[in-house]
């Protein structure tokens, strides 16, 4: 069982969350002209074993979009943050 | 004006149902005097402060605990959002929130009795042992997948904020869990 600390609500069951997408992905700049970039964020993901970053949200919760690590190969959860307060 | 009916007036007919024996807990509904989300941006906090004084309250209060002043209540539901009930219709507003009426948007379902934390322990993921959950507190959680927020009122005694598309769902949902514990349902008031 996956349990995921909302910085709003507390600890909770994964049952509560959705998962949204990959977090480590970020578009290119909006004058960006290469095809590759836009490719890539479009449609290419790696695929990593171990710590990955990503957008949860807490839909029956405090509906806030979250960023929260989470490991792949084991599913050990790390820090978890509001979304928005996230800058990089 | 046309009558608002609550969505769970067909559910709210006064019998006895389930164990026979015991009467474990009550179920019912209770009209919303009016309630309001009121939400913002980076300035939330003091941009609602005129509207929460307005109402006798301190301030936004915390994710956990449900703030109260004569005729009002509120609950912080997120960083920049919260929800209060109210029925002074003339709840201030500034430039810098949003005002959204959800008086027609939610119906309440009422809890009470000796099998209220067992019943609540069977459909949420959330530890409401009397310890963890406290009069007065609240919490945000899913009951049958839909988003409800529960108030703890007193030891036995618990509101349960329900979408009002969802409510005949959330209540059916509540009613089939509360059977074996012998359940009355209370007519509407
Ligand atoms: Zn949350």
């Amino acid at each position: 069982m996956i349990r995921i600390n909302c910085p709003v609500c507390g600890l909770r069951n994964e049952t509560e969350f959705t998962y949204g997408a990959d977090a480590t992905v970020s578009r290119p700049a909006m004058d960006e002209n290469e095809m590759k970039p836009w490719l890539d964020y479009v449609f290419n993901r790696t695929n990593p074993r171990g710590w990955h970053k990503e957008y949860w949200h807490h839909v029956q919760g405090c509906r806030q979009w979250l960023v929260l690590e989470r490991n792949t190969l084991t599913h050990e959860i790390g820090a978890c943050e509001l979304a928005r307060e996230v800058t990089e | 004006m046309a009558e608002v009916l609550s969505p769970l007036k067909s559910k709210c007919v006064a019998g006895h149902h389930g164990a026979s024996e015991k009467s474990g807990l009550k179920m019912g509904t209770r009209a919303l005097s009016g309630l309001w989300q009121i939400a913002g941006w980076d300035d939330f906090e003091s941009a609602a402060q005129p509207v929460l004084s307005s109402l006798g309250l301190k301030d936004g209060g915390t994710f956990r605990i449900a703030q109260h002043a004569d005729g009002a209540t509120a609950w912080r539901i997120a960083p920049d959002r919260i929800l209060i009930e109210t029925a002074d219709p003339n709840l201030e507003n500034a430039p810098e929130l949003m005002k959204l009426d959800l008086s027609h948007a939610r119906s309440v379902i009422t809890l009470e009795g000796p099998s209220s934390r067992d019943l609540l322990s069977q459909l949420v993921a959330i530890d409401v042992t009397p310890m963890a959950f406290k009069p007065g507190e609240f919490f945000q959680t899913g009951i049958h997948h839909v988003g409800v927020l529960i108030h703890c009122l007193n030891s036995d005694r618990f509101d349960i904020l329900v979408p009002g598309t969802w409510a005949s769902s959330v209540w059916e949902a509540l009613y089939e869990n509360a059977l074996p514990h012998g359940v009355e349902t209370l007519e509407v008031a």
